[in-house]
């Protein structure tokens, strides 16, 4: 009983990295994601083509390269001189690859928008701006919820990459103590991501039946 | 208006795809040069050594009050203290170890680390300071099988990839009627054979020693105590053509083994035995 008492506090030490990860990337690539999903749009032919290339490169590249990239690149060329620590890096590449998925999410959910409401927009006198931000974009997240949260659910379960530069999260934790001869903490952390997930489902559900009014 | 946001915006990212660029050019480049003269006035500036470790029992683990103890945590706190330097422990990816010592985000490895002259030409070892040798776990109940050649038939073996278990599993001649299988970790090779799905796994004799202790979920695992193999050394490792370091770490290293509290440590964790400096 004390063992597992104290395999559950170091298993919940090693989920509060994650969570951070997790709360941090949200809070970033959410309206990052926006910003890109803009630029790759834009009608200006040079920033249209540089955001595609961005969005090609990370969605190109596995996850777990980029951490190694955002981590091992800046120490190794400045023989030391500069180099993020290991949360920061961590932070740096979960953001900047999760902006470019949601940046491609919100595409797809602004151009299903009908051409006639821009059109009638216009008619009316509103500004583009107006329009983007009073008629667009609130349809747009009421038909990107269910992507975004099967996108948001993945970055729960991605949070354990970042044991590859040592950041102490659930899993490497629970690796540690096979080294100490216990098998079952790598199987109970599982337990602890599936109550996270499960909450979130429980939260989607719920937002997607707030949303439900703007069924035209 | 717009128009200018947008090549405002252009215009950054470019940068930053060059930014990007000549980085990693100066990665490719710097790498060999790494760790020129000045090595160990960087370490002596900053006032600490920071050794990249493991958690592996008994050399670096945590003890019931989560503090970090073991042989080699106890080792490099008293070079430490001879080299006038605080230690500090980082917690690394075995797998990134030469990358991390390269990036100086750590300045040595000091993990029960195997001696090989790949990473001899790789790195600066430092004197050897233990022995160590590989040695065969299986089911308690299959201890005795498995002490002839012929009783491997059929047979899986499993070791962690690179390691001297493998060498062994696929170099030694007892092991030529048995199947091999490289998996990532020590940790893994044992739940290999703790599952069933191998019958032999090739660890460590050190390793051992911390996981296969009564009341651990591998109790029912023992070493075949008849058979041992290749007999190889722990030594430190720091960045290559780092001498002045080197000669520092070795002086400390035989300060510490001259006047036994290096055999003194190692009593504690019942590795007296397998010491290679100081008088026994």
């Amino acid at each position: 009983m004390e063992e597992f008492l104290s395999v559950t506090g170091q298993l919940f030490t090693g989920f509060g990295e994650n969570c951070f990860i997790f709360a941090i990337t949200l809070l970033a690539a959410l309206p990052l994601g926006l910003v890109v999903s803009l630029g790759s749009m834009s009608k200006f032919k040079p920033l249209k083509w540089l955001t595609k290339t961005f969005v090609w490169i990370i969605r190109g590249t596995p996850l777990m390269l980029q951490l190694f990239v955002v981590f091992y690149i800046p120490p190794l060329a400045s023989q030391g001189g500069f180099a993020f620590d290991r949360m920061q890096a961590a932070l740096i590449a979960f953001i900047i690859n999760y902006a470019a998925y949601f940046s491609e999410i919100y595409r797809g959910g602004i151009e299903s928008i009908p051409k006639g409401q821009y059109e009638a927009g216009y008619v009316l006198g509103m500004k583009r701006s107006q329009i983007f931000f009073n008629v667009v974009l609130l349809q747009v997240i009421k038909r990107i919820t269910a992507p975004i949260g099967n996108e948001i659910i993945t970055l729960v379960k991605d949070t354990s990459l970042a044991s590859v530069i040592a950041i102490p999260e659930i899993l490497m934790n629970a690796k540690d103590f096979s080294m100490v001869g216990l098998i079952w903490p790598l199987f109970y952390s599982a337990l602890f991501f599936l109550a996270f997930c499960g909450i979130l489902t429980l939260l989607f559900s719920f937002i997607e039946k707030k949303l439900d009014f703007y069924k035209g | 208006m717009k128009k200018i946001i947008a090549l405002l915006l252009a215009v950054t990212l470019t940068a930053a795809l060059f930014v990007g660029c000549s980085g990693s050019n100066q990665a490719s480049s710097g790498s060999n040069s790494n760790a020129a003269a000045g090595d160990w006035s960087y370490i002596a500036d900053k006032g600490e050594l920071v050794i990249g470790i493991t958690y592996f029992e008994p050399m670096n683990y945590k003890d019931d009050k989560g503090e970090l103890t073991g042989f080699e945590t106890e080792f490099a706190q008293a070079v430490c203290e001879k080299l006038g330097v605080k230690a500090k422990f980082q917690k690394i990816d075995w797998d990134s170890k030469e990358v991390e010592l390269n990036a100086k985000t750590i300045d040595c490895i000091w993990n029960g680390m195997t001696i090989t002259d790949e990473r001899k030409e790789n790195m600066g070892i430092s004197t050897a300071y233990m022995e160590n040798k590989q040695v065969m776990v299986t089911k308690k109940a299959n201890a005795d099988k498995y002490t002839k050649a012929d009783a491997l038939k059929g047979a899986t073996v499993v070791a962690e990839k690179k390691s001297a278990g493998e060498e062994v599993a696929k170099g030694d001649e007892f092991f030529k009627q048995a199947t091999y299988l490289g998996v990532d970790s020590q940790a893994k090779a044992l739940l290999e054979v703790k599952s069933g799905t191998a019958d032999i796994a090739i660890i460590d004799y050190v390793m051992s020693i911390g996981t296969l202790s009564d009341g651990s979920d591998y109790a029912d695992l023992g070493v075949v105590d008849e058979k041992s193999f290749s007999p190889e050394q722990y030594g430190i490792a720091i960045r290559k053509n780092d001498k002045e370091t080197l000669k520092k770490i070795n002086d400390a290293i035989d300060a510490v083994a001259n006047d036994g509290t290096l055999k003194k440590i190692a009593e504690k964790y019942d590795l007296e035995d397998l010491l290679l400096v100081g008088n026994k």
